[in-house]
């Protein structure tokens, strides 16, 4: 997702001896150089190399195979072929599920840019003082642990809790309800909870890359007698395109594995409203076990994630060129 | 150049900002000193001895003990081994690395959806579920993709020539490893252990399906199960996510310049 970082491993040759510098050369050419021990470096990374291939390879493989099976978890499995891929968009929870993802991309991918922005923006505005605090504030939802927020946002939505007693105050107590508990407004309600937590993130990678557009830019707009707006729109925004695709790919696959906000305050519910595609894998695969529609969901999950980035970074570097 | 009236905006529509941010956290904090059941906000008495209260009632010190064995051993043998194969893709090179890179770089961008339903049957016939070694495997096995993606680039800003001398005074590649390139590399070891504890301590999912034996789950699992238990209880509720959250809020004010960059280096992990 950053191929600048992988590429350009900081290059230092000021400075170094000469036989260094050769052995550089050697290296690049041929791929072997002074410091490249190729037996010796599969014994340091066979550790790590074990370890991956028991928690994730070898189970990706299973679940592919999986995908294709029956399976209750305890007795014998029995050949599914392509029934629990076929039976996807047909079956009611998992059509729901889709549903609520494209919604909820809406509040943890787009809400969330655009505070990100506007907050960055605020923030780097040169007469504005504290800009540190203010980025500390909005920044903080990024270290409570998600089933803290889970816990903070129930009690806000709360029958009794602070907006509906701000719908009574306004004497507009009769749109006062349990928000989470409601068919209609649970989904948005959990949409603003996850807005909330996501945008600091946001914000703050908008703010390191604006950082380093040049400030001749900026006056030279304003010296055109440009306001902050359209200072924003020609010199801010078309600047900011690498971090936006990497907060798009990031927000986006947030969006679509969303899990512990719903499980740990909605569960899903009220009947399958705010239900999400992990919510009914983790239900198949251990609650009320049909492994193989699980396996299948993990599947789909999987490329729809790999899907979005490789569109995402293949939309941002055609426009870089 | 900028006008009085757009400053005026800005303050206004940061202090909107700030405050909504604020608000839901402040409000849960003067729950959690509320002396009624209820979280009626009352600041003339605020009642401190909920937090031990909540500690006591949910059965916090079992939680806690688990969240800080298993926060602990991810943290330190997963430090070393991405250590290790990171010097190894780095500095060493590897027989197939074209192919056990990049097969190493996939795991960066995979959810643990596409895992974790064999995972858990593996580890129901391996006997590993319910168990510490379980989830610290399953920890340390889906953190290798960023471990060693990150050390390896470290190693690689180390100049060659400090390696090179070391061995030319007869260090081998262990001595190197420890004696010169990893103190060089500090900062981004420190990084690394920051997002580590970051992502052990605040994972629900994981726990939730390979833990379901409450005497080895972690405090976020311990924090779901007493919200079941204790909606009623709403000030001690929200005393327990207090506490919850508090070691990592610590963590992030004692070292916010690392913590800041390393949650945006280290986000890339899916």
């Amino acid at each position: 997702m950053n191929p600048t970082l992988i590429r350009n491993p900081a290059r230092r040759n000021a400075g170094q001896s000469p036989a260094a510098v050769r052995g550089r050369k050697r290296r690049r050419r041929s791929g072997v150089g002074s410091g490249r021990r190729p037996w010796l470096g599969l014994l340091y990374l066979a550790p790590g190399i074990i370890l991956y291939a028991i928690v994730v390879i070898v189970p990706v493989g299973q679940g592919v195979w999986l995908s294709f099976f029956n399976w209750n978890g305890v007795t014998t499995a029995t050949w599914a072929g392509l029934s629990n891929y076929t039976g996807f968009l047909s079956d009611p929870a998992l059509r729901a599920a889709v549903e609520h993802t494209l919604y909820f991309i809406i509040f943890f991918s787009l809400l969330p840019i655009t505070l990100g922005l506007l907050s960055a923006v605020l923030t780097s505005s040169k007469s504005v003082r504290g800009a540190g605090i203010f980025r500390a504030v909005i920044f903080m939802p990024q270290v409570i642990t998600p089933a803290v927020i889970a816990v903070v946002w129930q009690r806000i939505y709360e029958p009794g809790g602070p907006v509906n007693d701000m719908l009574r105050v306004l004497g507009l107590g009769g749109l006062a309800r349990g928000w989470l508990g409601d068919f209609t407004w649970a989904l948005p309600a959990l949409g603003l909870a996850g807005t909330w937590a996501a945008f600091g993130l946001c914000m703050v990678m908008f703010v390191s890359s604006m950082q380093s557009i040049p400030q001749e830019l900026f006056e030279a707009v304003r010296v055109d007698g440009a306001g902050p707006v359209r200072e924003f729109f020609t010199v801010t925004l078309p600047n900011l395109r690498g971090p936006m695709s990497v907060v798009l790919a990031l927000t986006m696959i947030g969006a679509i594995r969303l899990f512990d906000l719903v499980w740990l305050t909605t569960k899903g519910g009220p009947g399958i409203s705010t239900i999400t595609p992990t919510v009914v894998l983790y239900e198949r695969a251990f609650a009320n076990p049909e492994v193989g529609s699980a396996a299948a969901i993990g599947v789909v999950m999987t490329l729809v994630s790999l899907l979005v980035v490789l569109v995402i970074v293949k939309v941002a570097e055609g426009r870089a060129e | 150049m900028i006008s009085r009236r757009e400053r005026v905006m800005t303050y206004t529509l940061l202090a909107i900002v700030a405050i909504g941010v604020l608000f839901p956290l402040v409000w849960v904090l003067f729950d959690a000193l509320s002396p009624s059941s209820t979280g009626a906000i009352d600041l003339g008495s605020l009642q401190w001895s909920n937090f031990v209260a909540a500690w006591r009632e949910a059965g916090f010190g079992q939680y806690l003990k688990s969240s800080l064995i298993i926060t602990g051993s991810v943290v330190v043998l997963g430090t070393v081994v991405a250590i290790l194969s990171g010097y190894a893709f780095g500095v060493l090179s590897v027989i197939g690395e074209k192919l056990l890179f990049p097969l190493v770089l996939i795991g960066l961008m995979l959810p643990m959806e596409a895992f974790i339903v064999p995972l858990y049957y593996d580890f129901l016939s391996y006997h590993l579920v319910g168990t510490y070694q379980g989830i610290i495997l399953a920890h340390l096995g889906m953190g290798i993709s960023f471990g060693a993606f990150w050390m390896r680039t470290a190693f690689r800003a180390v100049p060659g020539s400090l390696g090179e001398a070391a061995r030319i005074d007869g260090a081998g590649s262990w001595t190197q490893l420890w004696r010169v390139y990893l103190p060089v590399a500090r900062p981004a070891v420190l990084t690394l252990v920051l997002l580590s504890c970051l992502w052990t301590w605040n994972d629900y999912f994981l726990a939730l399906v390979l833990v379901s034996d409450p005497a080895h789950q972690p405090i976020t699992l311990g924090l779901g199960a007493f919200s079941g238990r204790y909606l009623v209880q709403i000030n001690l509720l929200s005393a327990a996510a207090i506490l919850v959250s508090l070691p990592i809020i610590v963590l992030s004010f004692v070292f916010q310049r690392q913590f800041v960059r390393g949650i945006l280096s280290g986000s890339i992990k899916g």
